[in-house]
């Protein structure tokens, strides 16, 4: 073997190794993303769990003083009936954004009601499933980002070469077609 | 063949192979760092969950802070080199220090404690110099003096005696035998200071699940395994002996009671009966003192584990993934470079060039 076929094999080894690298590392951070959307998503259902479990008790600290506020309530408690975590995710966003928008109507409503708001425990229960709105807010913003990263990864090179091979498919965003959003009741009549 | 052209020429290329296949090593690791950094959200401080996350804010200094080798400058990391420029003969190998501390991140929304033990730091480089042909040092080269190490908040009294204190440069106990080197040098200083923007993709855990928080607050340091039997019988021989302290007080003296030198000390110190003793701190500074030190159980902190390795960056996620982007290229252009200088290498043993 002559050194230029030597350098021939070097060179091919190298362009083979550099190429091999990127799949690898591509094939690697696409199975890394779909752990991280999943583990995003598990960290949603945690908190939209809590608020879950949250709910009726606001609604059982409220409901006694609110007598005319019956329509509010209910809308509240429907709306937490509805959650279902094995739901599909654009199913479970729809439910979230609806039980957002009957906790914002319920927010409003107490603040006519100075009796309830000072009591402790309701405050403590609203500032509670505030800060739960919070964090559902943010972690959907980081889930969103997640499979909105995953998304664009499967569809460019490399990605977009290797997801056929694997099966891979866009994921859904955590979010309510413009159609199904609840409005919040903001009436205050 | 010694000294024709074609020996150089094949010096060369040799080089350039060496030279090409470190830049793609280099270029192939800062992708890897790219991918992690880009593929992961950056999470807000105050609603982060356990696990593998993004964080970007501004550093905060903890407790106590580094002072920098070659400036002397309060920061959170420094990595400095001192290179033997021209003196290879001497048996120098020049001096490298790498050490990092505790810090805090904070974004709009909160800040989160860092224990940088076992973190790859990507840091900016804030001093490089020589000595120039006549001796003379590089402007702005200040040798650290003292410790490596002084608390975040100096109180009124410490400051004015350190600013009041005249220190003579020729005096001998202050001088430090990196100071006393002779011959010329390089220095090159990277830092992470206060007020830095940083991007860190790590672990965040509850405070509780860290195995040995002192451990993991410091880090590039040497390690002592107590677990070590030997080690643990010298530490024993060195306790019977009376080298070693049996607790903090005895070890640390003064410097054991909270508050004592970063405050108002909450239990009366040991002093001279000549020296003027402050007042005692009061409860508050007790509890204050306690605040500082102690961070509750279920806290969630940033740390390197084996799974997740912790990347602590300087700059915003998009200054962070676009170095990344910028060594990835360069490291491709490393491997054009060592394919090119290959086939010269090969083309020139074979008597193609210089003949």
């Amino acid at each position: 073997m002559t050194p230029p076929d030597v350098a021939a094999i070097f060179a091919v080894v190298l362009v083979f190794g550099v190429g091999s690298f990127i799949v690898l590392s591509s094939y690697n951070a696409v199975v890394a993303l779909r752990q991280r959307i999943d583990k995003a998503w598990s960290n949603i259902d945690v908190v939209l769990k809590q608020r879950h479990d949250q709910l009726p008790n606001l609604v059982t600290a409220v409901r006694g003083l609110m007598t005319f506020e019956r329509d509010t309530l209910t809308r509240v408690t429907e709306a937490r009936s509805a959650y279902k975590p094995t739901a599909p995710i654009h199913d479970q966003a729809a439910t979230s954004e609806a039980t957002s928008a009957a906790i914002r109507s319920l927010f409003a409503v107490v603040e006519r009601y100075p009796d309830i708001k000072a009591g402790a425990n309701v405050l403590d229960l609203q500032d509670e499933i505030e800060r739960l709105e919070g964090m559902i807010s943010d972690r959907r913003e980081l889930y969103n980002d997640q499979v909105y990263r995953f998304n664009t990864r499967i569809t460019q090179v490399p990605g977009a070469l290797l997801a056929p091979l694997f099966g891979w498919r866009p994921r859904e965003f955590f979010a309510v077609e413009p159609g199904d959003a609840a409005r919040p009741d903001t009436d205050l009549q | 063949m010694e000294g024709s052209p074609s020996s150089w020429v094949t010096v060369l290329a040799a080089v350039g192979v060496a030279a090409g296949l470190i830049l793609l090593a280099r270029g192939l690791d800062g992708y890897r760092a790219l991918v992690r950094v880009a593929d992961t959200s950056t999470s807000p401080i105050e609603t982060l969950a356990a696990g593998e996350v993004r964080v970007s804010g501004v550093v905060e200094p903890a407790e106590l802070t580094l002072v920098s080798l070659l400036q002397s400058t309060p920061c959170v990391y420094y990595r400095s080199t001192i290179g033997n420029e021209g003196d290879s003969k001497g048996g120098d190998p020049g001096y490298t220090e790498e050490r990092s501390i505790g810090f805090r991140i904070r974004d709009t929304s909160g800040s989160l404690r860092v224990f940088p033990r076992d973190a790859r730091f990507d840091t900016p480089v804030r001093f490089e110099g020589e000595t120039s042909l006549m001796g003379d040092e590089p402007p702005g080269l200040d040798i650290r003096r003292d410790g490596s190490t002084q608390p975040t908040e100096i109180d009124r009294a410490t400051a004015e005696m350190a600013l009041l204190t005249v220190q003579d440069p020729d005096d001998s106990s202050r001088r430090t035998w990196l100071r006393d080197r002779s011959g010329r040098h390089s220095y090159r200083e990277t830092r992470l200071e206060a007020g830095d923007q940083v991007t860190i993709v790590g672990r965040a855990l509850p405070f509780s699940d860290l195995a040995d928080p002192s451990w993991a607050d410091i880090g590039s340091g040497p390690d002592v395994l107590v677990d070590d039997p030997e080690v643990a019988a010298d530490i024993a021989a060195a306790r019977a002996s009376g080298d070693l302290a049996h607790d903090a007080s005895a070890a640390w003296g003064n410097a054991a009671i909270p508050g004592f030198g970063i405050g108002r000390p909450v239990a009366a110190p040991t002093i001279d009966p000549s020296a003027n003793p402050l007042p005692l701190g009061d409860a508050i500074d007790a509890a204050r003192a306690e605040r500082i030190f102690d961070i509750a159980p279920e806290t969630l902190v940033l740390a390197a584990s084996p799974e997740v390795p912790l990347l602590i960056a300087h700059g915003a996620p998009g200054a962070v993934v676009q170095r990344g982007q910028t060594r990835f290229l360069v490291g491709l252009l490393g491997a054009v470079l060592a394919i090119a200088s290959a086939m010269v290498f090969a083309v020139n043993l074979g008597g193609g060039l210089g003949r």
